[in-house]
């Protein structure tokens, strides 16, 4: 479709990608239907598959979510990288169908399929008018059930997941990321990109993506969230009728267990990194190990996020950016994580502005476990932070996101609910708290020219 | 092949929403839809083509000036006001215009709207905060200029554009914006932000009467032009041979290689939308003819993809393409060639069929949301009229290959281009 504009400059930038999250104080009194978890209907088919179904005929569009139980956090150090390889390869061929025939398929139903993956999961997307929906559900199945990984379209992905791994040194930000997570997680995996590195990628092989492949790829490891002008009965027959027959893998009569995950625990050793690069800014972050989604911490870390880094009113934006004129873009991001995530705040800056910076954020993080937050910051997070989540369920394909995300994630559907209940009981004396046992000591990452990175070595 | 997506749109193309023009002469559009999101989305034609020469960059500093508040409303109030109730706001310029724009629900207009109107009609550019925002912007652009496809467009777009304002960057160059002093902008602003120049959109749970009764109110009491000297766009002759230019650049992983063309603009929407088919022909699929070639069979190019954006007055179509330097030539050369191929060759049925429909169905899913429909509404009556942001399909639907092929030879020639190399220096 014909573009917008040539690149629109934006007031603020859009935030890094991370899944969107939300509750709706204000917003769900009006919802339609389609907005209430009543309305989503769960079922586990006898494979073991979730499937949920939410009916919302607004529009001639069913919009659906695959998700795997599988993503980098599900690698062992050597075979980083396999299962974004992998999912990279499910349009490029399965048994019967070549990478040729599959996009033709697609793009003649004007349907979009993406394969992506992610840290704690992978996911198949799929976007339809409701007639061709069986189709592209059928589609995607073969694809997830029977992958080709033919030797020529590996080498290809091989070749375009390295090129992909370079261009990242080409972005600032993400060699500050990059550095950072890496001493944040030591041997865990969230330390690497889920690309894999350029040490682990040339060694992926067709025979490490089958057994990667036949150890994750199985129905009672998947959830399949579907949202559109469908009913519940109709698109359980449908995921019946095509992943119906699928079998997890059996021993001695039984289903063969996953495999437990023997990966390391990140443990907190805070310490400086920086890359001396030839920039125009400096990037500097401050980060922290910080709370897994299952713990009852999640909750005010997101509104801490939210206070912090998220919008134009945020404290951040508005002392270091409206007050100051230090950045463009100056923010915070607190990823939804299985195990222990990551709480970073961060901003670009003139290299002689770092160590002003640096302090800068430092300063505001520090101010939440020093005092604690006002109650009308509080009222103004949670109602940001619950306005916002609900703007982010508008779309069919954004709902069969966040519900099947949270299913993946092991927290079940209904966390949508009790999360935003989570959020609005949060207290100025849980944040300071948290505050307090997370944003001790930070991790700094710094990248930028030679005497921006020194002036932030030589900060005490 | 199968064409049943069309029986989701109307037959004969019926303008969905509701157009008025107020008492004043601004024009505001409005539809109900069922979503508890309404979007206010405020379209002015106050783009960068709007700024004298020595003003470069006037027309994005200024949309961030907007938010530094009015005589009534102090700087930073907007912005609490609307996210501390759950709503988010941001805004964005191009060439042909500004847009601002706000997603709450009816409930919170009555105490938003009045706001953001107050700040377009009476921004007032404090001098102090001026001289903040400024280092805002050139940190906007030093963020800009360390990412090299934003450093290989704007190269490509000097190159295209050599009179047209369309050449140059939206953001502004540093001493451009080092030189604009606080009074020439707040003339800037009352010149363009007039309600002739102007659309507000309103989509959501909102009743018509209710839209324009809210609006007529906010949206009073405009300044007076003070009508600094006009500008008059100059008409960009076309491409005459090959214009290249060759950056080297440090951090550099991969090369690029854009190609540019000059297309029709608003006046000749069916032949921009005649190279939108074209663009998705050669690469905007994973099937489509280069990618298909060049990146899955002969392993030339690491990616490459074609883009048709629309403006006001020339569209531009582009081809990028990232990959090793030592094909460079031979990619630039293999283009070239399959240009040829489109303007000697009718695509195939089968071909057409399939880039009709994903564009088709592609514009049905871009207009879900109260703020993708506005948007909408908004950017075509900007460069064109409102009205025809519905038509697109129509014309999608109506090109056949023989037009096609007719409007390759005419706007794509692989011997009068524009394009932009950078390679890493090392290599250099």
């Amino acid at each position: 479709m014909v573009d917008f504009s040539i690149q629109p400059s934006q007031l603020f930038p859009a935030s890094i990608p991370i899944p969107t999250l939300t509750l709706h104080l204000p917003f769900m009194v009006s919802a339609p239907k389609s907005s209430s978890t009543q309305s989503f209907h769960r079922t586990v088919l006898s494979n073991g598959l979730v499937v949920l179904v939410l009916e919302n005929d607004t529009a001639d569009i069913v919009a659906s979510r695959i998700f795997v139980r599988a993503g980098s956090r599900y690698e062992t150090p050597e075979q980083a990288g396999v299962c974004h390889l992998l999912m990279s390869l499910l349009p490029k061929g399965s048994e019967r169908l070549s990478a040729v025939q599959i996009a033709e398929q697609v793009e003649s139903m004007g349907a979009s399929m993406g394969a992506d993956s992610a840290t704690d999961y992978s996911l198949v997307s799929l976007k339809s008018i409701s007639q061709d929906f069986p189709e592209i559900l059928t589609l995607a199945a073969e694809l997830l059930r029977s992958p080709a990984f033919a030797e020529s379209e590996v080498a290809l992905e091989r070749r375009l997941t390295l090129q992909g791994i370079r261009s990242m040194k080409e972005q600032p930000f993400s060699i500050a990321q990059r550095q950072l997570r890496q001493a944040l997680y030591g041997d865990h995996p969230y330390a690497l990109s889920t690309l894999g590195t350029e040490e682990t990628v040339p060694n992926l092989d067709p025979a490490m993506l089958h057994q990667f492949h036949r150890t994750y790829f199985r129905p009672d490891n998947l959830v399949i969230s579907i949202v559109g002008r469908i009913t519940p009965e109709r698109a359980i027959a449908l995921v019946e009728e095509t992943f119906g027959d699928w079998q997890p893998p059996q021993i001695e009569g039984e289903r063969l267990p996953l495999p437990a995950l023997t990966g390391s625990v990140a443990t907190s050793q805070p310490q400086r990194v920086s890359a001396v690069q030839e920039t125009q800014q400096a990037i500097v972050m401050l980060g922290y190990l910080a709370a897994a989604l299952h713990s009852e911490d999640y909750a005010p870390l997101k509104l801490i996020n939210t206070y912090l880094g998220n919008g134009l009113s945020s404290r951040l934006f508005v002392e270091l950016r409206e007050k100051l004129g230090l950045a463009y873009e100056v923010s915070a991001f607190y990823p939804t994580r299985i195990d222990t995530s990551q709480f970073v705040a961060y901003m670009g800056t003139a290299p002689t502005n770092a160590a002003i910076a640096l302090k800068g954020l430092q300063h505001e993080v520090d101010r939440l476990a020093t005092m604690p937050l006002s109650q009308n910051d509080l009222q103004a997070s949670k109602n940001k932070f619950l306005g916002q989540y609900a703007l982010g369920k508008q779309t069919n394909a954004q709902l069969a996101q966040v519900y099947g995300w949270y299913e993946i994630l092991g927290v079940g559907a209904d966390f949508d609910a009790s999360f935003q209940a989570a959020i609005a009981n949060v207290t100025a004396e849980t944040i300071q708290d948290v505050a307090q046992r997370y944003f001790t000591q930070p991790y700094i990452s710094i990248v930028g020219p030679q005497p921006a990175v020194e002036a932030v070595e030589q900060l005490n | 092949m199968n064409t049943h997506s069309l029986s989701t749109l109307p037959d004969a193309v019926q303008f969905p929403a509701h157009i008025c023009t107020l008492s004043n002469g601004l024009t505001v559009i409005h539809q109900q839809t069922p979503t508890p999101v309404v979007t206010v989305d405020v379209w002015v034609k106050a783009g960068a083509i709007a700024e004298p020469d020595l003003w470069g960059g006037m027309a994005h500093f200024l949309e961030h000036m907007i938010f530094k508040g009015t005589d009534q409303v102090p700087p930073g109030y907007f912005d609490q006001v609307i996210e501390n109730h759950g709503g988010v706001t941001n805004a964005a310029t191009s060439h042909d215009y500004a847009h601002f724009f706000i997603n709450t629900t009816a409930g919170y207009l009555p105490k938003t709207l009045p706001c953001l109107a107050d700040l377009l009609l009476h921004a007032a550019i404090p001098d102090d905060e001026f001289d903040r925002e400024r280092d805002v912007v050139l940190e906007e652009i030093r963020q800009s200029e360390d990412d090299p496809d934003y450093l290989g467009f704007k190269a490509l777009s000097e190159l295209v554009y050599q009179r047209h304002p369309y050449g140059r960057p939206v953001l502004g160059e540093p001493e451009n914006l080092m030189s604009l002093l606080p009074y020439e902008m707040r003339s800037f602003h009352q010149t363009l932000y007039q309600p002739d120049n102007m659309t507000v959109v309103v989509v959501g749970d909102i009743e018509q009467q209710r839209t324009l009764d809210q609006v007529n109110e906010a949206f009073d009491g405009f300044a007076t032009s003070p009508g600094y000297p006009a500008v008059s766009v100059e008409a960009e002759p076309a491409i005459a041979g090959i214009r290249r230019r060759v950056l080297e650049l440090p951090r550099l992983e991969t090369a690029r290689l854009m190609m540019a063309w000059v297309g029709p603009g608003v006046e000749q929407l069916r032949h921009a939308y005649g190279l939108d088919v074209l663009s998705v022909v050669l690469g905007g699929s994973r099937s489509s003819r280069l990618v298909r070639e060049l990146r899955e069979e002969r392993q030339l190019v690491h990616d490459i993809c074609c883009n048709v954006s629309l403006q006001r007055d020339s569209s531009l179509f582009t081809i990028s393409a990232l990959l090793d330097p030592e094909h460079l030539d031979q990619v630039e050369a293999l283009v070239g060639d399959r240009l040829t191929h489109l303007v000697n060759r009718p695509i195939e049925e089968s071909e057409l069929n399939r880039v009709k429909r994903m564009l088709c169905n592609d514009y049905a899913f871009s207009s879900e949301t109260s703020s993708q429909l506005a948007g909408l509404y908004g950017y075509y009556s900007a460069i064109a009229t409102p009205q025809v942001a519905v038509c697109y399909p129509q014309h999608i639907q109506g090109l056949h290959p023989e037009e096609l092929q007719h409007l390759a030879s005419q706007y794509l020639s692989p011997y009068h281009y524009a394009v932009t190399i950078l390679k890493p220096a090392s290599l250099a």
